[in-house]
């Protein structure tokens, strides 16, 4: 496809709080930025980091994660789970050269679809700022043995 | 992409929604499914203009009936809408039921983007991942669970009395959680209904009768929910607090004798504070229950503060009453010693007294001193119980009176051992009597013999009779020696005749020799109460020239400085920063003179005040012919002679427990100045007190350690509400005159009535109920029960419905409607409660001075329609400003003006109630108000409120004079709606009220299964539609109930053996417990019963090992492909 080059993110909505408020920021009208495609999950805390790095592997340029506000989780604490390894996540991906602007947390609650729509157009702004995600290498292919440090860096795991 | 591993090869039906133009007019569906059909394994794609309908749903089973598709996939609208008609739809088709995926199109596409080329491009992307996913989805089974029968209603307005009424009506048993004392919520305040005009009590009374006498209705009153948490999968385990009413709901007839007596008053909440009632109280007559309730914020600071927790509010109170008698019972309850606290006791109480926040504390322990003198003859409480037992007391200072009477109390005889000629330890050593008459010690101490207790004086432990033979002799033994030995100043001169030991001079004035004269220029070294007591007594023994010479400032004395100021009155001077370096003098002169250095303050020392640094070359002289030393006292431990090996501390003290007072001897227990050195009364009160109790659970065998805490000072703070509270200063205590001072007769006279009561009534009521018991004494029921305490009760539910209501706007908040600051401002609740004919003015509309209005002005959307406080309509104001507004001109003939945005008045005969009300000549005028002014411009506007808005209508000002102003002011959510939501797990929407599943198709369901709303904590509402609220959400418990079952999404995690290592990183993850380990295979196991399926623990799980259905990380990695693959 010849077209002119558009940030593609994936989000990762809870199905209690931020995917509930995407749905009501549709049933709002409230218009947005088009380049995110939500997949939409039970809990934030079922959020693998394998899942981000997946679709940083498979081209994504930015990921964004929804969960409920601290306090609310449907299952008690699967945010504060995230919120862990979102943390973990952000130092990983800077070492693997992705810049950690590129993923991003919000807490949205389900009455909050005029915060989707600001996170959306806010994490795209972003994306198009920081250009197109360049690996120096496929996240998917192994480092040379010569390279291989304390930290493995490829991802294994099934379809990856 | 990989061959997905479930049974035959995937066949996917694609089917495109146009939702009709919903989808359509910005995604080009044709282009979609052209695309669809370019898919691995899609083998139909289709598109129709509404898949959800019956022919959409056919097209999807008769493609699955035909064999072209095993799979489907529907790109429409958002899963939580019809995920559910879909995935039924896929069954009804021969195919299980999660062989199904949704792309949602319309609520992530078609709604939220602008361009169409973007939106068609974003739906490719979605189906793709929905294709990709769908290919992996393995048939699955749902899981049915059991619906408790049982229902939880929170919230006794008429929303949760309806839905009650129905639930139970219908057979089910149902708890009603209310947290006011009564059911009825705010319709109970409300006189008249729109459009009817019908009787609010009226139509609500008879319906709370019906759910008190509801064999199926469990009524919780005045009862809070605790906490919510999951019983099983789908129940659910509630318990709740049911709070100390302190009356027994049961016994209590409602006969009201208990608030008749009671003493304390306080605003009304029902009459919304423009009425009193008791703290002892029922909200209205015709309450549900029909018991009373007492008002308890607390212990006050004041009794919190005293050592022995003497109720102080309790006398205040009935003082303020002129209930002197009572009030001298309450202080009896606690004191044995009242006369003498009266008088000398250092009253912490005071010092955290809340009235000092506003000008001085109260003056309690004058006020307890008028109590006492009006009654020189009274009694103490006799004791209830007798006992064999006998305790030897050693000492009768405060700390062994006290635990003299409270063991007495307990049915113990004690025996104290004295070894002055008279009782009362330093009591009557070392306080003069200007400042605590002897006879007041003297009757004290008789009461006390009255009720049994033996006084030995002149008999010193240690020479008339050993410790070891008390120990002995006794079941238990008490050391009160208190401190009487002084400490010396240690500098040349000390042992010159003419110099006294402060404790020295005042036991021989006090108790052997009466006043002497010592010298003529008596100087005082030292800056306690004792100096003062030594300086003032030396006065009185004839001396010309008294001076106390302190190292510190006058800001460091740790004497009161009430007595500070009287002895400066009397002539006593006083001499900052000097240190005693040299007494001067001779044996044979005496003494003649002091020489002294100056001092600095320092650096803080361990007592926190600056420490006095001498200044070298300082020094002066400071002639005098006696000097009396009081720089403080250690407890003469020596001279009991003990053998039985009592531990003591390097200071010279008792070593005790600082919990039980009991020494490393077992049955001897110490306390007061003998174990923390010299003190106040009412700390070594608290001594014996403490000790008593110890003594009397050791004779009993029961732990002295447990429940003890509250034992002792301690502090408490209440937010009270000071505002508005006049200035009064303490009334100042009466004094002889100075002339007189030089005799021993009392200083203080005490109060007069007039100015007992007067400075009775400064008191803040800050605990509310004051304790004083009085309802007690009244109730024939015997119903009042002080020791009552809140309870926990824990129930299962399988549903809850929430009807917890609404607030009124707080019209503090748009100031510029004077609201708070003009006093003929009112709410319109304040209103409604005026209009009620068992309101607080009974039924009339009256200005607070009592006139009736002339004039009145109605301002609509208060707090409403209004971007700086609630852009959300409140939709009842307009209606009823109406109804006041008619109720207003009926009861009064004012003229009423309604200022209004928009008159918004839709619903059955309410179009017909405003028009009634523009035929009863009422006025409307369109247009905000602008502010609400006292400021008159013309003459006619003189002593009224002038309301000024722009009448849009004619487009002119408008300034209209009135004589009252109500304010229509909004609903909102409860103060405390965001923590009640977290409690049951669901979701508020903008405006904070609770968020409902879907606002047409499910306006009581939430999105936690089980738990619904009703009523104005959904949103504003009017009783009409918070009934019929009431009764859906009613209509949905009552089908789940009979139902009997849901069936939940089998979403739960699972774990694969052959994967799992047994590392346990999933077991702590799962907040439902549902993981454990299995040890002999060395494997996690999940309990699918516990499991509510989260999926934390697969995200967690570092082999790939536990998965979750319907989430598996093979179809959410397709998923993300999915998505990335067209772009």
């Amino acid at each position: 496809m010849s077209k002119e080059w558009e940030p593609r993110i994936v989000a990762f909505f809870c199905t209690w709080c931020t995917y509930t408020a995407a749905d009501l920021a549709g049933i709002s009208r409230m218009t947005y930025a088009p380049n995110a495609r939500i997949v939409r999950v039970m809990c934030s805390g079922r959020i693998d980091p394998q899942f981000v790095l997946k679709a940083f592997a498979d081209g994504a340029d930015g990921v964004l994660i929804g969960g409920c506000h601290p306090g609310d989780c449907h299952y008690q604490a699967g945010n504060y789970k995230a919120l862990r390894r979102y943390t973990l996540l952000k130092r990983l991906i800077t070492e693997l050269g992705i810049e950690p602007e590129r993923l991003r947390l919000e807490w949205i609650s389900a009455s909050e679809g005029d915060r989707v729509q600001k996170v959306m157009n806010e994490m795209a702004e972003t994306i198009r700022k920081l250009g197109p995600l360049r690996l120096e290498r496929p996240l998917s292919q192994p480092l040379p043995d010569t390279e291989r440090g304390a930290v493995p860096l490829t991802v294994s795991g099934r379809g990856l | 992409m990989p061959e997905p591993t479930t049974n035959g090869a995937p066949k996917i039906g694609v089917y495109v929604c146009h939702c009709g133009v919903n989808i359509a007019a910005k995604v080009n569906v044709a282009e979609v499914v052209e695309f669809a059909k370019t898919l691995p394994f899609v083998t139909v794609a289709r598109e129709y203009k509404f898949m959800c309908s019956d022919p959409g749903q056919e097209l999807i089973q008769q493609d699955l009936r035909e064999g072209r598709i095993n799979r489907v996939v529907v790109a429409s609208c958002s899963p939580l809408m019809h995920e559910a008609t879909f995935r039924r739809a896929t069954a009804e088709g021969g195919q299980n039921p999660f062989f199904f995926h949704m792309a949602n199109i319309r609520e992530h596409v078609s709604w939220v983007t602008a361009d169409e080329r973007h939106a068609t491009e974003k739906a490719k992307a979605l189906i793709a991942a929905a294709v990709r996913r769908v290919a992996f989805h393995e048939p699955l089974e749902k899981k049915r669970v059991p619906v408790h029968p049982h229902v939880l209603i929170v919230g006794g307005g008429i929303a949760g009395i309806e839905a009650a009424l129905k639930i139970a009506d219908a057979g089910k048993k149902v708890y009603l959680v209310e947290r006011e004392p009564t059911i009825g919520g705010h319709m109970a305040q409300f006189d008249k209904c729109f459009p009817t005009l019908d009787c609010a009590a009226c139509i609500l009374t008879p319906k709370m009768t019906q759910v008190r006498v509801h064999p199926n209705i469990e009524l919780l009153t005045y009862s809070e929910v605790e906490s919510v948490e999951p019983y099983d999968l789908r129940n659910f385990k509630v318990k709740i607090r049911r709070k100390a009413r302190y009356v027994n709901e049961d016994t209590c007839t409602g006969c009201g004798l208990c608030a008749e007596v009671c003493p304390v008053s306080v605003p009304s909440e029902f009459d919304e504070g423009l009425g009193m009632r008791k703290a002892i109280y029922r909200p209205f007559p015709q309450a549900v229950p029909n018991a009373f309730t007492i008002s308890r914020r607390g212990t006050p600071p004041c009794q919190a503060a005293c050592s022995i927790h003497q109720n102080a509010q309790g006398y205040i109170t009935l003082i303020a009453n002129g209930k002197f008698k009572e009030a001298l019972d309450v202080i009896l309850r606690d004191n044995p010693l009242p006369s003498i606290c009266g008088r000398i006791c250092t009253h912490p109480c005071t010092v955290n007294c809340t009235r000092g926040t506003v000008d001085e504390p109260l003056n309690i322990p004058g006020l307890k001193r008028f109590v006492t003198d009006l009654f020189p003859d009274y009694k103490l409480p006799q004791p209830k119980v007798n006992r064999s037992e006998r305790v030897a007391i050693v000492g009768s200072g405060p700390a062994g009176l006290m635990c003299a009477y409270e063991l007495r109390q307990r049915g113990y005889w004690p025996v104290i051992y004295e070894a002055q000629p008279v009782p009362g330890g330093m009591l009557s050593v070392g306080i003069p009597a200007f400042r605590l008459p002897r006879d007041v010690i003297t009757k004290e101490i008789n009461r006390l013999k009255e009720l049994g207790i033996e006084i030995k004086t002149n008999t010193p432990v240690g020479k008339a009779i050993t410790l070891e033979q008390l120990r002995q002799q006794y079941a238990a033994v008490f050391i009160g020696i208190g401190a009487h030995v002084e400490r010396k100043l240690k500098i040349p001169g000390e042992d010159l005749p003419n110099v006294f030991g402060g404790i020295e001079f005042l036991r021989r004035v006090n108790l052997l020799e009466g006043p002497f004269k010592i010298g003529n220029r008596v100087l005082v070294i030292g800056g306690g109460n004792s100096a003062i007591d030594a300086a003032r007594t030396a006065l009185r023994c004839g001396a010309e020239e008294v001076t106390i010479v302190y190292r510190r400032t006058r800001a460091e004395m740790p004497a009161d400085p009430k007595e500070i100021e009287a002895a400066e009155e009397e002539g006593v001077k006083m001499i900052f920063l000097a240190a005693p370096k040299t007494i001067l003098g001779s044996k044979e002169t005496g003494v003649t003179a002091l020489e002294c250095l100056k001092m600095k303050l320092g650096a803080p020392d361990a007592s926190g005040r600056p420490a006095p640094e001498p200044i070298p070359g300082s020094e002066f002289v400071l002639p005098c012919d006696a000097i009396i030393v009081t720089i403080g006292q250690v407890p003469d431990i020596k001279s009991l002679g003990d053998k039985l090996g009592i531990e003591t501390t390097q200071w010279g003290t008792f070593k005790v427990d600082e919990v039980t007072l009991e020494t490393n001897i077992p049955g001897v227990f110490a306390g007061g100045d003998c174990v923390t050195g010299p003190d106040v009364v009412v700390n070594a009160m608290y001594a014996g007190k403490k000790a008593a109790i110890s003594i009397d659970r050791y004779l009993n065998k029961l732990d002295m350690r447990v429940g003890r805490e509250l034992e002792g000072p301690y502090r408490t703070w209440y937010d009270i509400d000071t505002s508005g509270i006049a200035v009064q200063k303490q009334a100042p205590m009466p004094s002889i005159e100075l002339a007189r001072r030089r005799t021993f007769s009392e200083v203080h006279t005490g109060y007069t009535q007039e100015q007992a009561i007067a400075e009775a009534k400064r008191c803040l009521d800050c605990g509310i109920c004051c304790d004083c018991r009085l309802c007690s004494t009244v109730c024939e029921a015997k119903a009042i029960n002080y020791e009552m305490k809140d309870e926990i009760q824990e129930i299962v539910v399988g549903s809850i419905i929430l009807a917890t209501g609404f607030k009124p706007f707080d019209a503090r908040r748009i100031p510029r409607y004077g609201y708070g600051k003009y006093p003929n401002v009112y709410t319109a609740l304040e209103v409604e409660r005026m209009t009620n004919a068992s309101g607080p003015t009974g039924g009339e509309i009256r200005l607070r001075d009592g006139r009736k209005p002339k004039a009145v002005g109605i301002i609509h959307c208060v707090g409403s329609r209004d971007r700086n406080y609630n852009s959300y309509c409140s939709r009842v104001c307009c209606l009823y400003s109406l109804k006041l507004a008619h109720l207003i001109k009926e009861r009064t003939g004012a003229e009423v003006y309604n200022f209004y945005i928009d008159m918004r008045v839709p619903g059955k005969a309410y179009e017909e109630f405003y028009d009634r009300m523009l035929e009863e000549g009422i006025h409307f005028i369109r247009g905000r108000v602008a502010e609400v002014t006292d400021h008159a411009m013309t003459p006619d506007e003189e002593g009224k409120l002038v309301i000024r808005a722009e009448d849009t209508l004619i487009g002119v000002i408008r300034r209209i004079p009135v004589d009252m102003v109500v304010l229509a002011v909004g609903l909102e959510p409860q103060a405390d709606a965001d923590e009640v939501r977290r409690k049951f797990y669901i979701s508020c929407g903008t405006g904070g009220f609770f968020l409902e599943r879907h606002p047409k198709l499910a306006p009581v369901q939430t999105f936690a299964d089980g738990i619904f709303i009703a009523g104005a904590c959904q949103g504003p509402k009017d009783i009409q539609d918070t009934v019929a609220q009431a009764g859906a959400a009613a209509a949905e418990v009552l089908s789940l109930i009979d139902r009997g079952f849901v069936e939940l999404e089998p979403n739960t995690a699972f774990i694969q053996e052959e994967l799992c290592s047994g590392c346990k990183t999933c077991i702590p993850l799962c907040p439902f417990n549902a993981i454990s380990f299995n040890s002999e295979k060395g494997i996690a196991v999940i309990n699918e019963a516990l499991c509510k399926g989260c999926g934390t623990c697969v995200a967690a799980c570092p082999s790939g090992a536990a998965q979750q259905h319907l989430f598996t990380d093979e179809q959410i990695y397709h998923e993300i492909e999915g998505v990335l693959s067209y772009v």
